[in-house]
């Protein structure tokens, strides 16, 4: 066996998607139109799997805020911050987001996965426990179990396993992290965070939230799943990411505790990661701004995938309470779920296409993701679409105009 | 190898048996040197469930790490009876 050798797995599958003519990987969007529409293939397509919640990527004081820093600061910062210096807006993107939290201490990351990687890095060594829900994202598990600590999963969502693996620790429980997320980004189910909290009171333990789906969703200020159960003052970290509902690329962390602070000499994917350029930070400082000042985005959002969830509950899909922007519907096996897929992007219709083992419990899943840009016609439409094309709904009734 | 392990290794094939039931061939008997992925053709997330389950039964935690170059009945046996020596 040579080096290159552990390919082959990817080359059979690689060609097997060729073979079937339907690969999800290889979309490429020719055109984006709105924050909603794009061009693929040739056609127009309405978008419903961008993850972008407030619809922000258009908003003229974004784009506005982006093309002023691009004309004042350049295209990039050309290296890290601990080497290059930061730039004031880094700096000024900390400050709004510690303020937003009401927390004192904020960093901002290059990436989402680099925010994971680089505090849970620096949060955890030898010695230590991660407790991780079994759910997690990949981002999470690759930060964990490369941090050096013990990794222990606990089922999804159940605080009665994080419960007996908290007690098993004994007195080591005061060096563990509870790591989970606020609303998983497959199927849109939440986090208990409020008994979660409870637990790690009672065992001494820590509580990191990934709100990455959460952040300008949930709550009535919109900061998440954390402010919307009330739990603000029990977690340790929140860490989010500025590519959904900030329409932009970049990950933060911040928490109560000074020793955020600190991290920034501990982390190597923050001191040896290039930072954020100026129009990111601008366009994602502006984007955090709208968030706070435009309420009825969250509102429009939160419309939206109440009209969603109930035309297709009306149509016989079981979704299960409680609304929510983002949906998982299982598509049954690998070729249907990929046949399933093609045929609502011939019908116009994107969504993503989950499959094992990127998808939490072995099933093929179609995620569709709502934003408040989407248009009632849009939302209609992409109800039609599913009905046409979804097995489960192919002998339901067409809904009403 | 301990006695221990090897009477672990009864139980959890005993209960991957139990588990598998109907889905295994007439010809596959479940032992300690059983493959999980290879004879059985688990998949990581069934492994994970299985896991979850042996957790529960003998009260153990078992760290992710720990579980990355088990591949047989008797592997997953050898962790269980090391962690019940830490707990005792």
């Amino acid at each position: 066996m040579n080096l290159l050798d552990k390919f082959d797995a990817a080359r059979a599958l690689e060609a097997a998607l060729g073979e079937s003519g339907i690969d999800p990987t290889r979309v490429v969007i020719e055109r984006i139109v709105s924050p909603t529409e794009a061009i693929i293939e040739g056609r127009p397509i309405i978008l419903a799997g961008t993850n972008n919640y407030l619809g922000l990527t258009f908003d003229p004081r974004c784009l506005e805020a982006g093309h002023r820093a691009l004309d004042e600061l350049g295209t990039g910062t050309t290296g890290s911050r601990m080497a290059n210096g930061s730039y004031a807006g880094h700096q000024e993107l900390e400050r709004e987001l510690a303020d937003f939290y009401g927390w004192p201490y904020a960093m901002v990351f290059s990436t989402g996965y680099g925010a994971n990687l680089g505090t849970l890095w620096a949060l955890l060594g030898d010695g230590d426990c991660a407790l991780l829900d079994a759910d997690a994202h990949a981002s999470l598990y690759d930060a964990c179990r490369t941090s050096g600590a013990e990794v222990y999963r606990f089922r999804h969502n159940d605080p009665d396993s994080l419960d007996k693996r908290l007690r098993r620790l004994g007195e080591r429980a005061k060096r563990a992290l509870i790591v989970t997320e606020g609303m998983f980004s497959v199927l849109g189910d939440l986090a208990p965070l409020d008994r979660i909290a409870e637990l790690k009171d009672h065992y001494g333990a820590y509580l990191f939230v990934d709100e990455a789906h959460s952040l300008g969703v949930f709550g009535e200020r919109g900061t998440g799943l954390v402010e919307a159960l009330g739990v603000t003052d029990r977690v340790d970290f929140i860490v989010g990411t500025f590519s959904k509902s900030l329409g932009a690329t970049g990950g933060f962390c911040v928490s109560p505790h000074p020793e955020l602070g600190l991290v920034r000499y501990t982390s190597r994917p923050f001191v040896f990661t290039a930072s954020p350029s100026p129009s990111v930070i601008a366009t994602t400082l502006e984007a955090l701004h709208q968030l706070r000042a435009r309420p009825e985005l969250r509102q429009r959002l939160w419309r939206n995938a109440g009209r969603l969830f109930e035309a297709l509950e009306a149509l016989g899909l079981k979704l299960g309470p409680p609304v929510r922007p983002v949906l998982g519907i299982p598509l049954g096996d690998k070729p249907a779920a990929l046949r399933t897929w093609r045929e609502l992007l011939d019908s116009g219709l994107y969504a993503n296409l989950l499959l094992p083992p990127a998808s939490p419990d072995g099933n093929s899943y179609l995620r569709l993701s709502i934003s408040a840009a989407h248009t009632s016609r849009q939302i209609d439409a992409i109800v039609e679409r599913l009905r046409s094309s979804l097995p489960q709904l192919r002998s339901a009734e067409p809904t009403s105009p | 190898m301990s006695t221990r392990t090897d009477t672990i290794a009864h139980e959890l094939a005993a209960s991957l048996a139990a588990r598998l039931g109907p889905e295994l061939g007439a010809e596959i008997r479940i032992g300690a040197e059983t493959d999980l992925s290879r004879d059985l053709g688990l998949e990581s997330i069934q492994v994970m469930e299985f896991v979850e389950e042996i957790e529960d039964h003998y009260d153990v935690s078992i760290a992710l790490e720990r579980l990355s170059k088990a591949r047989t009945v008797r592997d997953l046996a050898a962790i269980v009876a090391v962690e019940l020596g830490h707990s005792a």
